[in-house]
């Protein structure tokens, strides 16, 4: 009952897990610039193989991958939809009065890799770098802000804090939300206002408890010395290893490459 | 030259609560501590003994008196990290004391604050993931944990700073009885072999009846400041807290007319003994 | 007619995922009327997966459960239990969230559609019940209490509903004996002036040995006992589970493999003593 919650730290071993945080970041902002802003398909085709290698990859069971993708699955069905009808080109089958055209159906399909690689790329961000570990990448790859008198090493620590307790504040509001509903709150009064004043009653709830964890939560990190500045010794120091090199080259290939190797318009999408 | 040990001279805390109220917490408190021992802490909710635990490592300070650690006056800023270093303190709720998802980062935590080189940090993590039994748990998420498992990382994760004393308050409140006992087991097990001065504080008499001593705290004021055995003897210092059970039959016996020895403490002994005792009848 | 009837019931957490996992397994038992039944269970035994039957929080999919007679997979029948049946769940001050006590109270009363006089009463008896003075209580912010009034108040807001069976998910987790006790004497007193069905859940037997008229002993989803508090616990097969009995019950088995001949039913350990000097004395010593 406790163990995903949408895309949180999976513990474990894999090639993956083992890369650097930064190579991680890197490639998954790399590969979701790509498919945004480019529309070749070979760079299409690449990089979605790239993504189901990582996933192999990463010795997590594909299903619990795909967990996330449930609720996204009505927005990529309508968007697909959408774009096989209503974009006007070349008709390709006729169903009464809908028309699906050449080009609605490369869209549709462009569309749904797009969000798919979306999703994925970011959730193998999160399922195999624990938030430590990504406050650290993010620590070092921000670091020149620090002369700027950008707090960097309070913002890192900021967020691998956030990212930890996302999975615990759910579940508490499950719990209250139980609690509320046995005393018969309206959560699906037909008035808005109703399930507002409802909503409160689970939202208050929620900062109480979130302002005494992070009470308890300093008092604990004081009484372990952090003194909220720079710790130059990690556990396991940022190594950007031989796998590191090859991950971000294999990355650049697959994003840039295919633009220079094949030309023509037949591997353009249409716009 | 300095004193080795914990002193807590005359303190007195009180807090303000608006409206020019005072609300005293805790009343000209007198304990010295030695290095190795092992001295349990009790009382009821509300006897002070949570703000006696936070004055121990520089969470807060005495309105009164002073609290010295090995000489260090935990009021001096200077101070405050050293005095953390050597007084680790381990929480009720383990939940609100983990800051990563993996064992290892969070035992890992308090070391890189005191920014030790990596094979250092390393070290301390292989040794306390060793002694706490958590080697499997390694890459583990603290927080999906049993109760018991949570609190053992969170012993590590105290243990990692090398501290000269461990102070843990309540840590087994949400613990069921045998991983109660497994704890307190590992605790001895600490106090013994590594020469750690470990004060528990509980208020189940289970947890400190192997200790060296017991203080036993009632609405701020010291009431006692014994062995366990003879604070056990004494009701009215217990101020509502109940004796251990096999005691509490040792007692009750005794009182029947059969003397035990009041050494018994557990269930395996008192068997014994029950048993030696009927056999030299028949 | 008992007032619960649990039948085959068994409960899979996310079925056909990798994180299957399944809670209950067939367990059947029943609640008589006005009974104080003890649910007894350490974590992961699913004891809180079956609570959340009784006040129709969830739905069997395998086997029934009845509550007064009707079965809780009527989606109509299951959404107005609540009314009935009233269910605090563990750190039940975690769900605090009005103004005042008193609005804390009367949450629950405004839901069930009640008048502002009948409100007013129920509010006060609820709060002498837990051992708050009403005057003094209701006007102040729950957030200014301590922990062990924040919970009596969370308690109350369940029992101002009037239900007519009560369910508690360890109501003295966290407490320390005094207010431990505090709150069981003050759940038992609820039982025996309103004659309420109370069904108490805690990893703690002792908690329950002196209060329960039955217990159920469950483990991994499983039951392991169901029966008079006295019957269950001379029961063989509980004492090789280390985490249930006190140590002053165990004893009595470890005796009993000795080969003394000692009745193993016993709650206290005044009955304890008395029974091993008992034995002693007839056999001379």
């Amino acid at each position: 009952m406790k163990k995903l919650k949408l895309g949180g730290y999976l513990p474990g071993d894999s090639l993956i897990h083992r890369l650097d945080p930064r190579t991680k970041l890197l490639g998954g902002l790399a590969i979701i610039i790509t498919i945004l802003a480019v529309n070749s398909w070979p760079v299409f085709v690449l990089n979605t193989v790239l993504i189901f290698l990582v996933v192999y990859l990463e010795k997590i069971d594909f299903k619990a991958v795909l967990q996330g993708v449930k609720w996204m699955w009505m927005i990529i069905l309508l968007s697909f939809t959408f774009q096989c009808i209503f974009v006007k080109g070349t008709p390709l089958v006729v169903i009464g009065r809908l028309i699906i055209t050449r080009e609605g159906l490369y869209l549709g399909v462009l569309t749904f890799l797009r969000l798919l690689i979306l999703y994925l790329s970011s959730t193998i961000l999160t399922m195999t770098t624990s938030p430590l570990k990504l406050a650290s990448g993010l620590e070092a790859l921000f670091s020149p802000l620090r002369y700027l008198k950008v707090p960097v090493n309070q913002l890192a620590m900021l967020i691998s804090i956030s990212l930890r307790f996302i999975p615990t504040i759910i579940e508490e509001a499950e719990i209250i939300t139980k609690a509320q509903k046995s005393r018969g709150a309206p959560f699906s009064s037909a008035k808005k206002l109703v399930r507002l004043q409802t909503g409160m009653a689970v939202f208050i709830p929620l900062i109480v408890g979130s302002l005494q964890r992070a009470t308890d939560l300093a008092t604990a990190m004081e009484s372990r010395c952090y003194t909220g500045g720079s710790n130059c010794s990690r556990l396991k120091k940022l190594n950007f290893g031989r796998t590191d090199l090859m991950a971000l080259a294999l990355i650049a290939a697959s994003c840039i490459l295919p633009l220079f190797c094949f030309h023509g318009r037949f591997w353009q999408v249409p716009r | 030259m300095s004193f080795k040990g914990i002193q807590i001279i005359d303190v007195t805390k009180y807090y303000s609560s608006g409206q020019n109220q005072l609300t005293w917490a805790l009343k000209d408190i007198n304990i010295t501590m030695k290095p190795g021992e092992f001295i349990g802490i009790a009382g009821n909710n509300a006897s002070g003994k949570t703000t006696l635990a936070r004055l121990l490592n520089g969470l807060l300070r005495p309105s009164r008196g002073r609290v010295l650690i090995d000489g260090l006056d935990t009021c001096d800023h200077r101070q405050k990290l050293e005095i953390r270093r050597r007084v680790a303190l381990v929480f009720q709720n383990p939940e609100n004391q983990f800051i990563s998802p993996v064992v290892e980062e969070e035992i890992a935590f308090g070391p890189e604050n005191l920014n030790l080189s990596l094979q250092e940090i390393s070290r301390r993590v292989e040794e306390a993931l060793e002694v706490m039994g958590l080697k499997e748990l390694r890459l583990q998420a603290p927080h999906l944990l049993s109760g018991g498992q949570k609190q053992r990382v969170a012993v590590a994760a105290a243990l990692a700073m090398r501290p000269d004393y461990l102070v843990l308050d309540e840590p087994t409140s949400m613990l069921d009885q045998f991983c109660r006992h497994e704890l307190i087991k590992h605790l001895h097990v600490l106090n013994r072999q590594q020469g750690i001065t470990i004060i528990l504080i509980s208020h189940y008499m289970e947890d400190l009846e192997k200790a060296d001593r017991l203080v036993v705290l009632q609405k701020g004021s010291l009431i006692a400041d014994a062995s366990p055995q003879e604070i056990f003897q004494r009701e009215e210092q217990l101020t509502g807290l109940k004796p251990p059970d096999i005691f509490r039959m040792a007692q009750l016996l005794g009182k029947m007319g059969y003397n035990v020895d009041c050494q018994i403490t557990t269930r395996e002994e008192m068997v014994a003994y029950l048993c030696r005792l009927s056999k030299s009848v028949i | 007619m008992p007032i619960i009837e649990i039948r085959n019931l068994s409960y899979v957490y996310h079925p056909n995922t990798p994180y299957e996992k399944k809670a209950l397994d067939d367990i059947s038992f029943t609640v008589g009327k006005g009974e104080f039944l003890g649910i007894v269970g350490s974590n992961g035994s699913g004891k809180s997966t079956l609570i959340q039957h009784f006040n129709g929080l969830i739905y069997p999919e395998l086997g029934s459960i009845l509550v007064s007679g009707q079965d809780t997979r009527d989606k109509d029948f299951r959404e107005q239990l609540w009314k009935k049946v009233g269910l605090v769940f563990q750190f039940p001050e975690k769900q605090l969230f009005e103004a005042t006590v008193f609005d804390e109270l009367a949450y629950g009363l405004k839901n069930m559609g009640l008048a502002a006089a009948e409100i007013e009463m129920r509010v006060d008896e609820a709060l002498k019940s837990v051992g708050l003075e009403p005057e003094q209580s209701r006007k102040r912010s729950p957030f200014s209490l301590s922990g062990g009034m924040m919970r009596r108040v969370a308690v109350a807001s369940v029992l101002a509903m009037k239900p007519d069976i009560l369910v508690l998910d360890e109501p003295t987790a966290g407490l320390d004996p005094e207010g431990s006790s505090h709150i069981l004497q003050a759940i038992k007193k609820f039982q025996q002036d309103k004659g309420v069905t109370v069904i108490l859940v805690s990893h703690c037997i002792d908690d329950l040995i002196l209060l329960a008229d039955r217990l159920a002993v469950l483990d991994q989803g499983k039951l392991l006992a169901w029966g008079l508090t006295r019957d269950v616990l001379a029961q063989e097969n509980l004492a090789q589970y280390d985490r249930l009995l006190p140590d002053y019950l165990k004893m009595l088995f470890d005796l009993k493999k000795r080969g003394w001949v000692i009745n193993t039913g016993l709650l206290t350990v005044e009955e304890a003593c008395q029974e091993i000097a008992k034995i002693l004395r007839r056999d001379g010593t």
